[in-house]
């Protein structure tokens, strides 16, 4: 690790996550829990004794996959089946893959056939939020998941370690919080493309030690002024393309605030320290922006949203929607109309879709730009 | 082929659903309750709440060739082309106003269970705006590899208490047991009589075809529950039994005794029941069909009944799936599967080539993929649908004669 670039560990993770977790493996012996991310509970992958990585296969182009889910599934699905069959995983002690679709549905049980080997779990994450019963089978899942990985480590699904590990994850977001935000008083230190590598690590790296390098980051340097930027609000599953984030920034776009499971919504909230944690991981479930694929009262999903854009004093939104995501693509039509009826312009990227390129993505975003420019008074 | 006679009652029940469907729509103290088939009807009926549904509506725009009107006209609304052809055709007749049934009636509730796909959970978000009305999802969690799931019983069952309460304030009464009883009760015999024809199915030659099940759907989909479904079911089961009787099948001569997997191409029941007609291929059973043979309750404890139901019987792990065409394979002496990889229908297709697999090394029986859509004709190519077929009946024949 380079004692003068603080960014670098984090850089070196990113480089090649899925090797940086195997050599982790070797040098510690520790074991991995690969998840395919909406809402799967860190914590408790954690106090089970194991590293949790994310697993994101939206980037991977697919060839062994083809002959084993149709091309009409979106790349999340495709790339980890790809991963999963090139041997890409095979550092994986276990997987969880969440219910937030038919796809996860349909990826788990192609998973369990084409990986039997894998200590494989389907996370049943209730489609309802707004139900007293939805908390009380949320726990019971998330128990459920707590005991399993605890066996396969050899731990005890104890609360006390449970609660230590809510506890480092809890720091660990308010430390992401605290980077996030700098992206708006000094975006020339703290740009989106740095701010997204420290989330995106933090996802793959044991927390404590990601927790320390963050440490080193220059907090002090007032050196930078916040330059004039387009306020942008984004929402969508992940950060696709790779480099959008860096493109944003080149462009002259700052994000201050995002709904993606690896953005801002990951580390919007904690959990409360106070009581059982299990519970403190469903109070943080309920109360984090709902995921695409959840249910939430339809009108007032759209107002809403428009709401949390206003707050954000974001001047425009941009959707990242994967290619053949249906519940992105049934929401967006209404989101887009109720921001069009309060005057916030907005942009559809379709990501993910195989044969769109970045200098695509790069020329829309440009006009898009333009269009916003225009629109100034 | 000897046509079913009993099945042309179809046109008329269907007729006289909608118009009633229409006339509940113009009466104010007749609510209208858009449903899927997972939810339970029979609680509608007993209070005069009429139960409408959507994907049904849908099938009959895509059977009477309208969607290549309707899809496009909510891709126009921002809708993508790669949401399901169900939904595309729902949003489409909304905005065009073209619909061989004159539309459907404005709802006052809408109630979905997502014990089928997540998909009619969203088309149903968009509904609940469209209209302005609320929309009550049963959330049912998915059964894991099929173990039992005490919190998810407790789960399903409170929220099918709660829909209750919803419909006796939207009704404006309560729900009278005994009008349920009945309800449940010609809903039990439609459902009996229904897989009473199935059964006949193992007969051999089968004197019905999957398309003749198709057909005759529409009112165990939305008539579960009435007495004009137990009529028209126990007309056609007494026809089937006297075409065994006489030994009259399906298709003419009957070479080859198939499964189809996944929903129907719709568009194309005329086009391929003749091509497997005049090949000899007569597709026996389906999946599908017989889902709605697993849906009465009993009288004793309904609600019970539904969340075992909801949760152990349809959104199932592959390999219980697996298990299920091991089963139909030897109870209908199949010669091979034809599964329908349905581009619009990610829930019940994307699993599809891991199902094939499995299924060939469980029976030894080959299986053939074709690639389609449920409803939208601009998603596949019938002669490439129908030179795959060839290949396979191909194949089929060689087996035989090897054998
Ligand atoms: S991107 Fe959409 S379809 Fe794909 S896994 Fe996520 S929610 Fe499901
Ligand atoms: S066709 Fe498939 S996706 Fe569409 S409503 Fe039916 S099950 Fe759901």
């Amino acid at each position: 690790m380079s004692v003068e670039d603080p960014w670098s560990p984090f850089r070196e993770v990113m480089e090649s996550p899925l090797e940086w977790a195997r050599t982790w493996k070797e040098k510690t012996g520790g074991k991995i829990i690969g998840h395919v991310l909406p809402d799967v509970p860190e914590e408790i992958i954690h106090a089970a004794g194991a590293l949790p990585v994310a697993i994101e296969g939206a980037a991977v182009q697919a060839s062994h996959a083809l002959g084993h889910i149709p091309t009409y599934s979106c790349n999340h699905a495709m790339g980890t089946v790809e991963m999963g069959l090139r041997g890409d995983l095979d550092m994986l002690d276990g997987m969880v893959i969440p219910y937030v679709c038919d796809t996860t549905r349909n990826l788990f049980h192609i998973w369990d056939r084409l990986i039997p080997k894998m200590h494989n779990e389907f996370l049943r994450l209730p489609k309802r939020t707004d139900h007293s019963m939805a908390r009380d089978y949320l726990r019971a899942e998330f128990e459920r998941l707590y005991e399993s990985f605890a066996g396969l480590t050899g731990k005890k699904a104890d609360a006390a370690a449970l609660a230590e590990s809510v506890k480092l994850y809890n720091a660990s977001r308010a430390k992401l919080r605290e980077a996030y935000a700098r992206q708006q008083t000094n975006p020339g230190v703290w740009t989106g493309e740095r701010v997204r590598l420290l989330l995106d690590s933090s996802l793959r790296t044991p927390r404590d030690e990601h927790l320390a390098w963050m440490e080193n980051l220059p907090w002090n340097d007032q050196s930078d002024v916040a330059a004039e930027t387009i306020r942008i609000y984004v929402r969508g599953k992940v950060w696709d393309p790779p480099g959008i984030a860096a493109l944003l920034d080149q462009m002259g776009f700052t994000v201050v605030d995002d709904e993606t499971v690896t953005g801002y919504r990951a580390i919007a909230q904690d959990a409360p320290l106070n009581g059982d944690p299990i519970e403190a991981l469903v109070q943080r479930h309920m109360a984090t922006i709902p995921y695409t694929g959840y249910h939430v009262e339809p009108r007032k999903m759209t107002g809403d949203f428009v709401d949390r854009v206003k707050a954000s004093n974001a001047r425009a939104v941009v959707f990242l929607n994967p290619k053949f995501c249906e519940a992105a693509a049934f929401d967006t039509p209404d989101f887009q109309k109720a921001l069009q009826e309060a005057s916030i312009p907005s942009l559809i990227l379709e990501t993910s879709a195989r044969g769109v390129s970045t200098s695509q993505i790069s020329l829309r975003l440009e006009a898009f730009r333009e269009m916003i420019a225009d629109d100034l008074p | 082929m000897q046509r079913i006679e009993s099945l042309k009652n179809i046109k008329q029940i269907t007729t006289e659903y909608f118009t009633a469907a229409h006339m509940a729509g113009r009466t104010p103290d007749k609510p209208v309750v858009y449903l899927n088939v997972f939810t339970p009807v029979e609680i509608f009926y007993a209070m005069d709440i009429f139960p409408v549904y959507p994907e049904n509506h849908a099938a009959i725009c895509g059977a009477r060739k309208v969607t290549k009107d309707l899809a496009p006209a909510a891709e126009g609304m921002g809708y993508s082309m790669d949401l399901c052809a169900y939904a595309r055709c729902d949003l489409g007749w909304i905005k065009t106003g073209m619909s061989p049934t004159f539309g459907l009636p404005k709802p006052d509730l809408l109630v979905v269970s997502n014990a089928q796909c997540g998909t009619l959970t969203k088309w149903f978000e968009v509904l609940s705006r469209i209209y302005n009305v609320p929309m009550f999802l049963i959330d049912v969690p998915h059964a894991g590899r099929g173990e039992k799931d005490p919190a998810a019983e407790r789960y399903v069952r409170n929220q099918i208490e709660e829909l209750i309460k919803l419909a006796e304030e939207i009704s404006g009464k309560p729900l009278d047991q005994e009008r349920l009883k009945a309800s449940i009760q010609l809903s039990k015999q439609a459902s009996a009589l229904w897989t009473r024809m199935l059964e006949l199915g193992t007969s051999k030659p089968s004197p019905m075809t999957v398309f003749d099940q198709f057909v005759s759907m529409f009112p165990i989909v939305s008539q579960r529950g009435t007495q004009p479904a137990v009529d028209f079911y126990a007309a056609v089961v007494a026809e089937l039994e006297e075409r065994v009787k006489q030994g009259i099948g399906g298709v003419d001569n009957e070479r080859f005794r198939l499964f189809w997997d996944n929903l129907p191409i719709w568009p194309e029941l005329k086009s391929l029941s003749t091509y497997l007609d005049e090949n000899g291929a007569n597709l026996v059973t389906s999946i599908y069909t017989w889902a709605w043979s697993m849906l009465s309750v009993g009288e004793e404890d309904p609600i019970g009944d539904w969340t075992e139901q909801y949760l152990y019987t349809f959104n199932l792990h592959m390999s219980r799936r697996v298990e299920q065409y091991t089963l139909l394979a030897e109870h209908y002496d199949l010669d091979g599967f034809v599964y329908h990889s349905n581009r619009s229908c990610k829930y019940l297709s994307q699993d599809i080539p891991e199902v094939r697999d499995a299924v060939t090394e469980r029976t030894g029986l080959p299986g053939v993929i074709i690639e389609a859509d449920h409803n939208d004709p601009r998603l596949y190519s019938l002669e490439s649908m129908l030179s795959q077929l060839d290949n396979f009946l191909e194949l089929l024949a060689s087996r035989k004669k090897a054998n």
